[in-house]
């Protein structure tokens, strides 16, 4: 059954000829560089060439992507719009008091803290999703285990991994069945439905994990786990072209400081 | 080395619960066999099959491997399980690992194979099943096909002697139930003893040496299939069907056509039977002629160079790697399960076929049709291609 999971997008994307390596290091990279930026100019300028290179090089489908981004940015509209009219400083351009005690208003300082904040949102969800839609699991493991994660979890995660999929086709085959005999159709019946569904889900995890155990039984298993190869080896352009990327990015950062747009804090 | 490797002795099993599953079971299986173990649903195939790795320990009665009886220890179970390959039922449950490498590499790695070895070993297995590049693929986006040629792959990479598959075919498609039953014809070929459970009469009883019928943990029947399937009484008693080609025999001689006494498997043997039946065996007309091609001596360019110089011909392929070379050269297949058979039927009706197939199953095709043209009392020309 396919599933909307991004690990299913992620293991097809146009960047999965790039060592994981280097696409670990732009993300995490410019994740880092958004929460240093004191203004707004960095953080944008990483959203927009990671979403770039999101939907021209790693080639996601771009209303996919509008659709992942909608959810952090409604959050962030909300949380902008109360720091905005909560926090002062500057100049004042509106202000109301709906009660004693409470001033509503909008400055040039709330404006510019409102500015960071939601570029800052936008960024580092920029460089999440690149992570997320360009960096297959599978691959992941091969770094954790490469970058001296204990086996034991590398292991567990793959477990974890692999069963992941096996259930949530289960709980879409039972939720599937109380749907069409409308086990959702009022709060109550919802409720009710929802604790089946959570007890046949546990039911099946339960049986599964036997079953993995015999399987594992049954093709001799002593504690190891065959691990794969990194599939793609470091290759230099790549390494030189996120290099430069994020040195562009920082001296963007380290040329805007010094105008100190607004120095407010948070 | 013996002839025997595997016996069950008065093997009795109870399920905690206090159900009998395996009644007093005594059988044996022959080195190179293709055994089915038949029966409807709730008969004890899988339990029985359970008993052949050590998965389940008999409550009474002895199971023998290679004349030795089993032993339970944790080092005899895992040498057990090395040479006794299980592939269980629905692929997800046996496959582990996040990716089809992974998973291919686990026995052998736990076995402790040496990196190099365990990578040669995963190669030739997954070249086997013809899965060979989905070696990074996680196995959730492989279809139901795919996935129970990793779960075989994951058993041919600990190279087993004996292979026990629980219901292989089921919940496959047709194409890939055919494709199965190929992949076992083949590892058959490379010597590998094969024992399937299964409901399926019409799979088990072409392919199979020998069946047992199972019922309620009791052995009903154990023969050559046209035996074993052939008394209806017994059939119906074991919730089972006689199988099409077998009943439409049984009709035949019930209407005292002159047929002979041996029993049609194929869909070849009942043409064969039914020609000799009405027209006394004469046949008229000469035989279409047998191309057989071996695609790892042939290239795809001689191979395209020899098509275009022909005129409409049936063409079948033989193996994976025959039919993955075939997809390759965008080649359209006729036939990819039961080819030989298949050719041998368009011959005798004069028309001309291709066999694609690889590893010196070219000797094999040419020994099939002579023996088939001598029993018909025919000729039927097999040709090599060959680059030129």
């Amino acid at each position: 059954m396919e599933h909307g999971f991004l690990e299913n997008v992620a293991q097809e994307n146009g960047l999965v000829g790039v060592s994981p390596y280097v696409k670990l290091a732009v993300g995490l990279g410019a994740i880092l560089l958004a929460l240093l930026s004191p203004n707004w100019i960095t953080p944008l300028f990483l959203a927009v060439t990671l979403g770039g290179a999101i939907l021209l090089l790693a080639r996601i489908d771009p209303h996919l992507y509008a659709h992942l981004l909608a959810a952090p940015l409604g959050f962030a509209v909300l949380s902008v719009t109360a720091v905005v009219l909560v926090t002062g400083g500057g100049a004042i351009f509106w202000a109301w008091q709906p009660v004693p005690g409470v001033l509503l208003s909008v400055t040039s300082g709330s404006l510019s803290q409102g500015a960071l904040v939601f570029s800052r949102v936008l960024g580092g969800m920029s460089a999440l999703f690149f992570i997320a839609l360009t960096t297959p699991m599978t691959e992941l493991f091969v770094v954790m285990q490469r970058c001296r994660v204990p086996l034991p979890l590398v292991n567990l995660a793959m477990f974890i991994y692999r069963s992941i999929f096996i259930l949530a086709d289960q709980v879409e085959q039972v939720m599937n069945a109380q749907r069409m005999r409308l086990g959702y159709s009022s709060p109550r019946e919802a409720v009710a439905s929802f604790g089946n569904l959570c007890g046949a889900a546990f039911i099946a995890s339960w049986e599964a994990g036997e079953d993995l155990m015999r399987a594992m039984d049954a093709r001799c298993y002593q504690g190891r786990f065959a691990m794969l190869g990194e599939s793609q080896p470091l290759e230099i352009r790549h390494l030189a072209t996120a290099g430069a990327y994020l040195l562009v990015a920082s001296a963007l950062l380290l040329a805007t400081v010094p105008g100190a747009l607004s120095w407010g804090g948070v | 080395m013996s002839r025997i490797i595997l016996e069950a002795r008065d093997v009795r099993y109870r399920y905690p619960g206090g159900v009998d599953a395996i009644r007093g079971i005594s059988f044996h299986i022959r080195r190179g066999e293709k055994v089915a173990l038949v029966g409807p649903n709730g008969a004890g195939k899988s339990t029985l099959l359970l008993m052949f790795n050590g998965m389940l320990r008999p409550d009474a009665g002895t199971l023998l491997f290679d004349n030795r009886p089993l032993r339970y220890d944790a080092s005899s179970l895992r040498d057990l399980r090395r040479r006794v390959g299980f592939v269980f039922q629905n692929p997800d449950r046996q496959i582990i690992a996040p990716t089809v490498y992974q998973d291919v590499a686990f026995g052998p790695v736990n076995l402790g194979y040496d990196s190099e070895r365990v990578q040669d070993v995963v190669r030739d297995a997954l070249q086997n099943v013809g899965l060979a590049g989905f070696e990074r693929r996680p196995p959730h986006q492989l279809s139901a096909g795919e996935k129970k040629r990793v779960a075989i792959a994951g058993v041919l990479a600990m190279d087993p002697d004996l292979l026990v598959l629980d219901e292989p075919t089921s919940s496959l498609d047709p194409a890939g139930s055919e494709d199965t039953m190929e992949l076992l014809e083949e590892l058959h070929q490379a010597g590998k003893t094969i024992i399937i459970s299964t409901h399926d009469v019409e799979l088990a009883y072409p392919w199979a040496d020998r069946a047992i019928l199972l019922r309620e943990g009791e052995i009903l029947q154990e023969d050559i299939p046209e035996v074993a399937f052939g008394d209806p009484g017994l059939v119906r008693k074991a919730r089972l069907s006689v199988p099409v080609l077998l009943e439409l025999y049984q009709e035949l001689a019930r209407r005292g056509l002159p047929i002979p006494e041996k029993r049609p498997k194929t869909v070849l043997d009942m043409i064969h039977l039914m020609e000799q039946a009405f027209s006394q065996g004469a046949r008229t007309g000469t035989c279409g002629t047998i191309h057989v091609c071996d695609v790892d001596i042939t290239g795809p360019e001689a191979l395209s160079g020899w098509l275009s110089s022909r005129d409409s011909l049936w063409i079948g392929a033989m193996g994976t790697r025959a039919k993955q070379r075939a997809a390759e050269g965008q080649i359209a297949l006729d036939f990819t399960y039961g080819v030989i058979d298949k050719c041998l039927l368009r011959a005798l009706s004069g028309e001309s076929s291709l066999i694609l197939t690889a590893g010196g199953m070219v000797r094999r095709v040419e020994v099939r049709v002579s023996a088939f043209a001598e029993e018909w009392g025919t000729r039927i020309p097999v040709d090599e291609v060959r680059s030129p």
